[in-house]
């Protein structure tokens, strides 16, 4: 029984992607073997990764296990939705698992990340720009660029250039800006305080001007947490609060677009053929699964919109069942509570601010997007980490989990060297 | 670092107790809600399963095929071989109109959707086999149902047949009917619709009329109960009650007169002046017992009965007593309290479903049959029964009776709001259970506003099904 001594969970990776495209292999006449050889690439690359991980000794394994096992039930989903999309997404995956090393070992190679505070709102500014520029509307978000056949979505890369913003600031900001004070304008006193809201509120308003709402919501949520956790002050804590607030309340009061979101989730069966088509679509599919589903390739997605990124998780809840969808629920929870472990062992405030806002990033985002399509919250369009289609999407997961790889990597020889004291 | 930590996990318990929540609303929507939502026509699934199903067939107690579906190149057409006999019960199964009354019921039975099937069925569907849907059993006797179709004829109304000791339905006639077939419906459907005669209410289950002198037995009961059984009424054809003249029907005077003979001959005078006596608590009280108000949970959906009284005046209280007022009951319902006074004062739940047979022959789902309410004491109702008998052996019932069995009956002649401006335009009752003392069957009979009496019109109709079963 050899197969047994491989490593357990890198087995379940392998079972789950024999049984998937497996099913969809029989499912479809005649015999397509271009699934069966989707299926072993998937295997052999996330077993490539796996043991390069375990090699190199790159730290904390899991991590590349669990994005493994969420991109494998994402392709074999997108397999079975249409083949074309999960034969590119295959390829953004293989892309995504090289971007993944190298921005690991960019990160560990390179150490001035923490140094770069202004370069990374510059960037944001940069990309926005750019957006707006040569920007392109799909599906009723400006916030595409397109170059030649592929389309960018430079929002998802904001994202991590948000974090990495807030963690280079937050670092100096111990050390030394706490006291200072930037410039006196009159009365007006500028704190660094006043400097990180600023750009934060920036962040938040590009992506409302793209009508981002999910991510703008995303990011909010991501910049709250941080400053709760690192900056110990409460007047600030309640000054942004109620900025929040305010902003929140004005959107849902003024703008249409916010309005009829949260129009459609108190009451999606007012308007079904309008409205609340999409959620209704999606609620018909996340019910007609029940809890075992109706197995791979018998239900309907089709029937709903969006399927192959916003609302790729009803299309699991119909097919896996809900037993499916929370075990991807519960996959994406092991995902942020590896993050956070590595959060709480890192020594370097710059390090510890990353790996959290990181992660949150991915926590936050994965709660964004699963409570919109079960009407849980308004339904925001935002990717499911590793899951959705899109290449974009993907590959700043990736890069993002790569430098939580780096992190735990980092904090791995600390804590070696820490248990050895200890010893 | 350590504050940060602390906080750092605070924030984890946070994103604990979001994912926590997804999980928790996927669950209760699963559990609570999905039905609800499934079934809404924008759910295009629906039809996606009814073409990969073979629809189940319905069938009465005798194995008699009611409803069939037939595969014709990947279409499923669902044929009703006796045409509109059974629309009011087992309703229509169309593509463009949606599905009604059982079709719509049991759709779920009838098309094999369950929680595990998709599990057990798997080896089927991987062959490319149709799945089967399941086969419902009904209580209805089809003999039964012909003859009462035949006997009603073309006037409007509605006769129920049921056991009062199960609750079963032997059989359920609402007229009119329509033909459920979908290409009958498809092209009368507009007219249906249209129709002043509002074919698509089934009248046994949906129709609410006035129950008349039918509801002096719920009357005759609390008097009963009020200690009331020996009281003697003087009556002279005429009541006057709150200044208002309170008429027998047909102005007649029975002079003095009990209880009994005052149900035989069905005394307005004295049933008015009993409302009255017994009071408002009391009335209220059994009209809670007897289900009035309360929803009725059957295998179709059955409108509630209304006693709509808060404080009731006197004049309410003698219109109530001779069943009029602004009583409406449903015919099912009549046959219910026919039904609990047969069966020592113990209405049984009705059903029409008796069992779920899969395409294999497993019973899925049999129907046990459960106590609706308790009307009465086993007392009260042996009283009830005596006088109902009596109406049949010498009062208003008589055209009832059949020689060899004992039946208890009553008739009802129900003032309505077309009989108010125009003559001959009363609905007329029977309600009653045989044999006597040991029921078997309890019926109850309308025909709207048919301008005879309940003793003439209804009665012969009831006597007719009598015969048949206990034959």
């Amino acid at each position: 029984m050899r197969i047994l001594k491989y490593p357990r969970p890198f087995f379940m990776i392998v079972l789950v992607n024999v049984i998937g495209f497996g099913l969809l292999y029989f499912y479809k006449t005649p015999y397509d073997h271009k699934i069966l050889l989707a299926g072993l690439s998937m295997i052999l690359l996330i077993g490539a990764g796996y043991f390069t991980i375990r090699k190199v000794k790159l730290g904390e394994d899991y991590l590349f296990l669990i994005a493994g096992m969420l991109s494998s039930i994402g392709i074999i989903m997108l397999y079975r939705l249409n083949m074309t999309l999960g034969f590119k997404q295959l390829i953004w995956f293989g892309m995504g698992i090289g971007l993944f090393f190298a921005s690991c070992f960019l990160y560990r190679k390179i150490q001035v990340w923490e140094r770069l505070t202004y370069f990374y709102p510059a960037l944001s500014l940069l990309l926005f720009a750019a957006t707006m520029f040569f920007g392109r509307s799909i599906k009723g978000a400006k916030n595409w660029i397109v170059i030649g056949q592929f389309s960018i979505q430079p929002s998802e890369g904001v994202k991590i250039i948000f974090v990495f913003f807030i963690a280079a600031f937050l670092k100096h900001y111990e050390k030394q800006l706490k006291e200072l004070v930037v410039f006196h304008f009159k009365m007006l006193k500028v704190k660094p305080l006043h400097i990180l809201m600023g750009i934060a509120y920036m962040h938040f308003a590009f992506m409302v001007i793209q009508r981002e709402w999910g991510t703008a919501v995303l990011l909010l949520l991501v910049y709250f947490m941080l400053i709760y956790v690192y900056i110990d002050s409460n007047r600030f804590l309640l000054v942004n609060g109620i900025l929040a607030a305010a902003g929140g309340l004005g959107g849902v009061i003024f703008v249409n677009h916010v309005r009829v979101r949260v129009d459609a989730w108190l009451n999606p069966w007012a308007d079904i053929a309008g409205k609340g088509y999409q959620i209704t679509q999606s609620l018909f599919a996340i019910g007609s699964g029940g809890f075992f589903g109706t197995g791979l390739g018998l239900g309907r997605p089709d029937f709903i919109p969006e399927v192959s990124t916003d609302f790729i998780f009803s299309a699991i809840c119909e097919e896996m069942g809900i037993l499916g969808g929370v075990s991807v629920v519960l996959l994406y929870f092991i995902l942020a509570y590896r993050g956070f472990k590595i959060a709480l062992y890192a020594t370097d405030y710059f390090a510890k601010i990353l790996a959290l806002g990181l992660t949150l990033i991915f926590g936050f985002q994965t709660f964004i997007i699963i409570g919109g399509v079960i009407k849980l919250i308004p339904l925001t369009g935002i990717t499911m980490p590793f899951i959705s289609y899109g290449g974009s999407s993907l590959s700043i997961n990736f890069i993002a989990l790569g430098v939580l790889q780096a992190l735990s990597a980092g904090c791995q020889e600390e804590k070696e060297a820490f248990d050895g004291v200890r010893k | 670092m350590e504050l940060e930590n602390k906080r750092i996990i605070r924030v984890l318990v946070l994103l604990c107790f979001l994912f926590l929540s997804i999980v928790v609303y996927l669950t209760y929507f699963e559990l609570f809600q999905k039905d609800k939502v499934l079934t809404s026509s924008y759910n295009k699934r629906q039809w996606g399963q009814e073409d990969a199903t073979l629809r189940g067939s319905i069938l009465d107690r005798n194995g008699v095929v009611l409803a069939y579906s037939t595969d014709n190149e990947k279409k499923n057409k669902r044929v009703y071989p006796f045409g509109s006999l059974y629309s009011q019960l087992i309703g229509y199964n169309s593509s463009i109109y949606g599905k009604s009354l059982l079709e719509a019921q049991y759709n779920n039975e009838l098309l094999n959707v369950r929680e595990f099937a998709p599990i057990l069925d798997l080896q089927q569907k991987l062959a490319g086999e149709q799945a089967i849907g399941n086969n419902l059993y009904l209580t209805l006797d089809h003999k039964l149902q012909m003859k009462a179709k035949k006997l009603i004829g073309n006037r409007n109304g509605a006769i129920v047949v049921m056991g009062p000791r199960t609750g079963e339905i032997l059989a359920m006639v609402s007229k009119p009917d329509f033909n459920p077939s979908s290409e009958k419906l498809e092209q009368q459907w507009q007219d249906l619709i249209e129709s002043k005669e509002h074919p698509f209410v089934p009248r046994a289950t949906q129709g609410l009329y006035v129950p008349g002198s039918t509801f002096k037995v719920l009357i005759a009961a609390a008097a009963v109960e009020s200690g009331m059984s020996d009281r003697t009424f003087n009556d002279e054809g005429s009541i006057v009650i709150e200044g208002k003249t309170i008429n027998n029907f047909g102005n007649h005077a029975y002079g003095t007169v009990d209880l009994k003979s005052a149900l035989a001959v069905s005394s307005n005078v004295a049933f008015a002046q009993l409302g009255v006596d017994i009071g408002d608590y009391k009335l209220k009280d059994i009209m809670a017992r007897a289900g009035m108000n309360k929803d009725i949970a059957f295998d179709v959906p059955v409108s509630t009965s209304r006693f709509p009284y808060k404080d009731m005046s006197k004049l309410d209280l003698a219109a109530v007593g001779m069943g009029q007022g602004k009583l409406q009951v449903t015919p099912l319902h009549m046959a219910m309290i026919a039904s609990g006074i047969a069966n020592n004062g113990v209405i049984m739940k009705p059903y029409m479903v008796d069992r779920v047979v899969s395409a294999t022959g497993n019973t899925l789902m049999t129907a046990k049959p459960s106590v609706f309410s308790k009307v009465m004491t086993t007392e009260t109702a042996a009283a009830v029964k005596d006088m109902m008998q009596y109406v049949v052996e010498k009062g208003t019932g008589k055209s009832a009776s059949v020689r060899g069995i004992e039946i208890a009956g009553k008739t009802g002649t129900a003032e309505n709001e077309l009989s108010m401006k125009l003559k001959n335009k009363e609905h007329a009752w029977f309600i009653c259970f045989a044999p006597a003392d040991d029921p078997q069957v309890a019926i109850a009979v309308v025909l709207e506003y048919s301008g005879s009496t309940g003793g003439k019109a209804a009665a012969p109709i009831a006597r007719e099904l009598i015969r048949q079963v206990l034959r």
